[in-house]
């Protein structure tokens, strides 16, 4: 049996954010006729899969999961254990954002098996808050916390957003400062990145804000790695750091370039080599479920490099590639070609590395695409 | 012969000489409207584009005069452009006649003038002509007066014209027959047959365009080319309408083509003479030159693995202009690649555009330079075209530079304006001439290696682009020359070289240093930019290390997009020049050309 993880879309938001460029719906009339067709597409696939796969990690994307009935939710999750294999330790996570529950729709949320919790608060600061066109508040976003810790929930995360214009160092950190002192053991520290087609975009192009500099950017970045990593919190990805044993293991599959079903709207799938993806659109996704029984937009057969590229990309990106690993699956031409390069990023502080793993550093991680960009 | 007329016609650009010669084809029933392009005979696309003619053809045209006579006219065209002046001048030799056409608007201008003295000097018998006389903004009588006082002709002698309504150009063809000589030469005479074109066409080989002086040219003919003494059998021989129409032989005073299984266009100068191998004139017609390139750059392939591309692409490239030079050179920063000589900025640029756009090259240019000849403290004299060539400073005793003789034309409150530009180009004044009391032409002699780089659109940007400019070698000077070298992280970027003169080269360098910091990318190591004159750093700059380049998120539906962003980036960096450590992005070693103030 193989590992397979499974990603399911829900595209619907209480209001769009002005960063936001995720496919994301605001108009609600057609909740339940989604997921019906959600219910559709898993059945298309799992028959296949069944023979295969054993699911170790679901993910609830948005969109805002935690906006919807968690019933609707429990109706997916049953379904996924009706018909395909799921494993007992099971990582089970919803994306949900602060002010879209309370604690009787936390302990439904508990009641589905749902067991990681990842929060979207971005930060505490009041103003943020309200420039990054958030419906919560700085209470609301600890409450939120709080309360899913208190019925039970031992696997939380939150996600915070740095680099947005005019935010201090001091804003930044007391923000990290705010992070650590809750009961959450995992955090997802963002850079704000200016997305074409979202309301901040526009803003910037129309001289209406101003994004900040490179090199602060860096100083930011540098600070949040080093105040994590006092806290506790190792870095295992760009922008994620956790306590130990609690990495994210759906995304932690992404980065070790494993196998994954993609649900819903605009969701991808990596299966066999290859890489498909869903209709965004909510009318095309549901009439293509319908008629098919399944919404693919479009594919691609990954060739041999290809492969080899994601594979070294996304472990470097995560949590360090594994050489021996990358020699089984795709030969030594990679490591031949770029022995050299790799002595020197040892020599300047960029990776560190023992027997056949290497790593990257903080000062890695922060210029992984230029490094990366660099290899043969 | 009597029956023959063959000119040219000799304007500034833009002044309309191509719509004249669409005018006159259209009269004389040579091509119907229909078959006119916008101008006929700029066959380049680049032509097009620019507007401007670069290489020179010939049209027959038939017109039956108000006399009743049949007459042939033969249209000589004649580049428009200063790198072009000598193959202007063998267009020139070939014709008895040139209409002088001057825009309404915009008067007499720098080529107008040097076009005409070399029409004069080649003792032909000049038609002025003022075109777009119906533009509101035409200054006709002004302008007759420009030119009363540059020929010395009758006011009646001008002829008003405007090609695109077609007013005057009845006029025009009447004017040619009844003043322009017809041809004298004697077809009994040993063949004497000027080439003042030639073109290459894949099938044929290089094709010359001719005018005949004397005796008669026939297929089957043995010929010998003079300046190098080629021998060749004519295969072809016709006249040129819009194609070629073959008539089998021609006379004293036509104007024609042969073909004669050539290989290439160095067999078919420009200014050479044929005759017959057998029976043939003793001398050649005069005139002729071997013409030299006056600037050099290095041409080098974006990709090293495409250097055997480049070379196939320049060497098809010469078989149709006999003007281009190249040879292989090697730069430490940027591989294999060719020096290459060009007859000027224009042509340089043509050269470069058309390897890009026909033969689908991707290049990195040099900065351009001109040749200097260095003089040895033994005597020794040697010619250096690439500045990485300069010998150490301890061994030179002078060096000579290119120097030219400028003819500026502007309105004359743009004078000052003008005298300054000239100063800060090392330009020596003359002598001003003024052609009407608005209008001066004035002389400077200026280094070369100052005119190539942007010398031009600083006199258009000075003179709000009323100031024309024209000019011609004259010779080498001594000058006051450095070798100014560029380093990076210590490294000699041996392209990035230059010579300059001693007062310019502090400038040249903190400028140089500037732009380089504005254009390469931060890098993951601190990048120091230096200028140097021998071991000795006269600017610095500091281009910081890079400190963050990675992109936030990659999760399951990322990672086909951040793939080939990747693979996107991996690319460019393939077009990345390596010096030592430092990647230097190819815009680097042209944007030099563009330095600010």
């Amino acid at each position: 049996m193989q590992d397979l993880s499974l990603y399911i879309h829900i595209p619907f938001c209480d209001h769009k954010c002005i960063y936001c460029d995720f496919y994301s719906i605001i108009k609600h009339e057609n909740i339940n006729q989604y997921f019906n067709s959600l219910l559709t597409e898993l059945s298309f696939y799992s028959e296949n899969l069944k023979k295969k796969y054993v699911i170790k990690s679901i993910f609830f994307g948005g969109g805002t999961p935690s906006f919807v009935n968690p019933e609707l939710l429990n109706s997916v999750i049953t379904k996924i254990r009706e018909e395909l294999n799921v494993d007992d330790r099971v990582e089970i996570t919803m994306e949900t954002n602060p002010g879209t529950v309370d604690k009787n729709k936390i302990l439904l949320v508990k009641s589905t098996g749902i067991n990681r919790i990842s929060i979207g608060i971005q930060s505490f600061d009041e103003t943020e808050l309200k420039f990054l066109t958030r419906i919560h508040d700085r209470e609301t976003a600890i409450k939120t916390v709080y309360d899913f810790y208190e019925s039970g929930f031992e696997n939380i995360s939150i996600d915070l957003m740095f680099n947005l214009p005019g935010q201090t160092k001091s804003v930044w950190t007391s923000n990290l400062k705010q992070a650590v002192e809750l009961p959450v053991n995992h955090i997802s520290a963002y850079s704000l990145i200016l997305e074409k087609g979202t309301i901040l975009n526009k803003m910037v192009l129309d001289g209406k804000v101003k994004m900040q500099d490179e090199d602060y950017d860096a100083d930011l970045y540098e600070l949040a790695i080093q105040f994590l990593s006092d806290n506790g919190y190792r870095q295992y990805e760009v922008s994620n750091f956790s306590k130990k044993g609690f990495e994210c293991l759906h995304n932690l599959a992404y980065w070790r370039h494993k196998e994954y079903l993609g649900l819903g709207t605009s969701a991808h799938s990596f299966i066999n080599n290859k890489r498909w993806w869903n209709y965004s659109s909510l009318r095309m996704y549901m009439n293509s479920v319908a008629s098919k029984g399944y919404a693919v937009r479009s594919s691609e057969l990954l060739k041999p490099d290809e492969l080899r590229e994601e594979y070294v990309m996304l472990n470097l990106r995560g949590p360090g590639l594994n050489l021996k690993e990358l020699y089984v699956k795709y030969g030594n031409t990679w490591y031949e070609h770029n022995k050299k390069y790799i002595d020197k990023l040892f020599q300047s502080g960029f990776i560190i590395r023992n027997d056949n793993f290497i790593k990257f550093t903080s000062r890695g991680y922060a210029l992984c695409d230029e490094i990366l960009s660099n290899f043969h | 012969m009597n029956n023959i007329r063959n000119f040219c016609i000799i304007a500034h650009i833009d002044h309309g000489k191509s719509t004249i010669a669409d005018g006159l084809l259209e009269f004389t029933g040579t091509v119907s409207q229909r078959e006119l392009k916008a101008q006929l005979l700029d066959s380049m696309d680049l032509e097009r584009e620019r507007g401007i003619t670069i290489k020179s053809h010939a049209i027959q045209m038939h017109y039956k005069a108000k006399d009743e006579n049949n007459y042939t006219l033969n249209l000589i065209d004649t580049p428009g452009h200063v790198d072009f002046s000598y193959e202007v001048s063998r267009s020139l030799a070939a014709c008895e006649g040139a209409l002088l056409v001057v825009d309404a608007a915009q008067g007499v201008e720098a080529q107008t003038i040097s076009n005409l003295y070399l029409a004069v000097d080649a003792g032909l018998e000049i038609i002025p002509v003022i075109n777009k006389i119906d533009l509101p903004s035409a200054m006709t009588d002004t302008v007759k007066n420009q030119i009363i006082e540059l020929i010395g002709c009758d006011e009646s002698d001008i002829i008003l014209a405007s090609a695109k309504t077609r007013v005057g150009i009845e006029e025009i063809l009447e004017t040619i027959i009844r003043k322009v000589p017809h041809p004298q030469g004697d077809e009994n005479k040993p063949l004497q047959a000027l080439i003042f074109d030639s073109m290459f066409d894949p099938y044929r080989g290089a094709i010359a365009y001719i005018r005949v002086f004397n005796g008669v040219i026939r297929e089957k003919d043995l010929i010998k080319f003079f300046a190098h003494d080629q021998r060749y059998q004519s295969e072809e021989l016709g006249i040129l309408r819009l194609r070629r129409i073959r008539t089998g032989e021609l006379k004293a005073g036509d104007v024609g083509y042969v073909i004669a299984g050539i290989k290439d266009v160095h067999d078919t100068k420009v200014g050479d003479t044929i005759t017959l191998s057998k029976n043939g004139a003793e001398n050649p017609l005069p005139g002729y030159k071997e013409i030299k390139p006056m600037v050099y750059s290095g041409l080098y392939p974006t990709n090293s693995d495409d250097y055997e591309d480049l070379r196939d692409a320049l060497e098809k490239f010469r078989l149709n202009d006999s003007a281009l030079f190249f040879l292989p050179e090697t730069s430490a920063a940027l591989g294999f690649g060719f020096r290459c000589g060009f007859l000027g900025m224009l042509h340089m640029e043509i050269v470069q555009e058309r390897l890009e756009r026909e033969y689908d090259q991707s290049i990195v240019t040099t900065l351009p330079n001109v040749e200097y000849y260095v003089i040895s403290k033994n005597g020794e004299k040697i010619v250096v075209d690439n500045p990485a060539d300069m010998p150490d400073a301890g061994t030179i005793e002078r060096i000579e530079e290119p120097y030219i003789k400028a003819q500026i034309v502007t309105p004359s409150e743009y004078v000052g304006n003008i005298m300054k530009l000239a100063m800060e180009k090392r330009g020596q004044y003359k002598n001003t001439t003024y052609i009407d009391p608005t209008r001066a032409d004035i002389e400077f002699e200026f280094p070369l290696s100052e005119i190539i780089f942007d010398f031009y659109d600083k006199l258009k940007s000075t003179t709000r682009g009323y100031a024309s400019l024209d000019y011609e070698y004259i010779g080498n000077r001594p000058s006051s020359l450095t070798k100014l070298d560029i380093m990076l992280n210590g490294e000699k970027v041996d392209a990035l070289s230059v010579i300059v003169h001693h007062d310019k080269a502090y400038e040249w360098g903190r400028k140089v240093c500037t732009k380089l910091k504005d254009l390469i990318p931060r890098q993951m190591f601190e990048i120091a930019i230096q200028a140097g004159i021998g071991n000795k750093v006269i600017a610095r700059t500091t281009v910081k290390a890079l400190r963050k380049n990675v992109l936030a998120k990659c999760y399951g539906g990322d990672i086909t997009r951040k793939r080939k962003l990747l693979e996107k980036q991996k690319e460019g960096k393939k077009r990345m020049k390596q010096v030592g450590n430092v990647e230097i992005p190819q815009e680097a070693f042209l944007a030099v050309l563009q330095l600010e103030d």
